[in-house]
């Protein structure tokens, strides 16, 4: 690949992700199920390294970290490096130890939230914020209903891959 | 995977670190105010969240009409005859509030004036964490909005308070916010409180009003304002009522639930007060 298409590449999965964030910053949070709202970056990031890979897995994770960061209350630069490095151990099991498809995507998805809500809690705890059941209460809701827009979001993401090799012609 | 390291990985995740610790280091020196990338990107997304937040209220608007007609027909019913019960009490209150001038003025009593100033703004988005409760409004430093400034309803009701003010757009922590911590005044017993948001009451709208007074007779009902002291914000400002008092794990101290008077689900515009001027 040249370097142009290499721009077009990651300008169109850039695009991709627009309705993804509008998504999740302005639809879901208004529909909360259960009491939570999904979170989609964090998966849309993991779609995209276990259909890319590592190199561009660990990339992608950090654009989108750094939008993490700025989008969502309270971010310190934590899911910048995290996403970073979440995108790109889901590209490496992707590439290395699953298979590249809908349920390696989900186990590096459900991997990748567990992380991230783990922090928050260990993080909510070691603030002071609330007790373990009470973090626990919102943690889990929080993973298990991110992880059912992995059906939305591997699709979404595929289709995006086929028109990009297409448009390539790669 | 070697391939990767040698060709990429040290250059990405070098990068990863260096903008993550920047982004920490920016946070933490600049708190209240937003970094400069989080303030373009609030710049860049603030027209595009008020258009949105315009669309979700006409659709919203279009929903109700065509789905509770009737609903809507009797609350307008019931709303005339508020209004009109409620255009008596003002006049009743205007024809106290000039009894009171006269008696103040008879009595030689000083004044207490407040001068707030406000900035009318609009809701652009809502909570983007479950873990904590949020609101972006469409006002922001160039209007003069500054972290720790109060927002309030259209009927004065407490809202919540200013966390990170950008260019044209802010950041707010609503009252039922598990971080926010503010002293409180009863109002029938004038009893010195302090509101705490709490995690677990947070997803509930509610917060907890606590160190109260052992000898502080609480009722449900009670009314709620901010005390106002230590001049970080105004004081009089309702936050809510006691909805229903417990005793702590410790069985110690007793604490109660408090019910924000704000609608915090359905409110659209908002009111930050920029500066407030107690003259006794």
């Amino acid at each position: 690949m040249t370097r142009q298409d290499h721009i077009w590449k990651w300008t169109l999965y850039a695009l991709a992700l627009l309705p993804v964030w509008w998504l999740d910053v302005f639809v879901l949070n208004r529909f909360p199920l259960f009491g939570v709202s999904p979170m989609l970056l964090p998966v849309a990031a993991v779609t995209v390294a276990v259909l890319e890979g590592t190199a561009a897995g660990a990339g992608f994770g950090l654009g989108v970290g750094i939008l993490c960061d700025a989008v969502y209350y309270g971010g310190w630069g934590g899911m910048t490096l995290g996403l970073c490095l979440l995108g790109w151990g889901a590209g490496a099991a992707a590439q290395y130890a699953l298979r590249r498809g809908f349920g390696g995507c989900l186990l590096c998805s459900a991997a990748a939230l567990a992380v991230i809500d783990a922090a928050r809690v260990v993080q909510g705890l070691f603030t002071g914020l609330a007790p373990l059941p009470a973090l626990l209460r919102v943690a889990v809701p929080e993973l298990l209903w991110s992880l059912c827009f992995v059906c939305l979001l591997y699709p979404w993401f595929s289709w995006v891959r086929r028109r990009i090799i297409k448009f390539l012609r790669l | 995977m070697k391939d990767f390291f040698r060709n990429n990985g040290f250059l990405i995740l070098i990068a990863a670190v260096l903008l993550a610790a920047v982004t920490a280091v920016g946070s933490y020196v600049l708190q209240g105010v937003p970094n400069p990338l989080e303030n373009i990107l609030g710049v860049v997304t603030t027209p595009v969240r008020n258009g949105i937040s315009a669309l979700a209220g006409w659709a919203e608007g279009i929903y109700n009409y065509s789905f509770h007609y009737d609903e809507l027909q009797a609350e307008n019913e019931r709303l005339r005859s508020e209004l009109a019960r409620l255009q008596e009490s003002a006049r009743d209150a205007e024809a106290a509030v000039k009894e009171n001038e006269r008696l103040r003025e008879l009595l030689g009593l000083r004044e207490q004036r407040r001068e707030l100033t406000f900035e009318s703004a609009t809701i652009t988005s809502r909570s983007t964490s479950n873990w904590a409760s949020t609101m972006t409004l469409s006002k922001g430093s160039d209007q003069g909005v500054a972290a720790g400034d109060c927002v309030v309803d259209a009927a004065g009701n407490l809202v919540g308070i200013i966390e990170t003010a950008g260019s044209n757009w802010s950041t707010m922590i609503t009252v039922v916010d598990a971080t926010l911590e503010m002293g409180a005044l009863l109002s029938r017993t004038e009893s010195i409180a302090i509101l705490e948001g709490d995690f677990t009451l947070m997803a509930q709208g509610r917060l907890k009003l606590t160190y109260l007074p052992e000898s502080t007779e609480l009722l449900t009902g009670d009314l709620v304002l901010t005390s106002g002291l230590g001049g970080n914000y105004p004081s009089d400002l309702v936050v809510g009522s006691i909805e229903s008092i417990h005793t702590d794990a410790s069985g110690m101290s007793r604490y109660a639930v408090i019910a924000p008077s704000a609608d915090l689900d359905s409110l659209v515009q908002v009111f930050i007060i920029k500066e407030f001027d107690i003259v006794e």
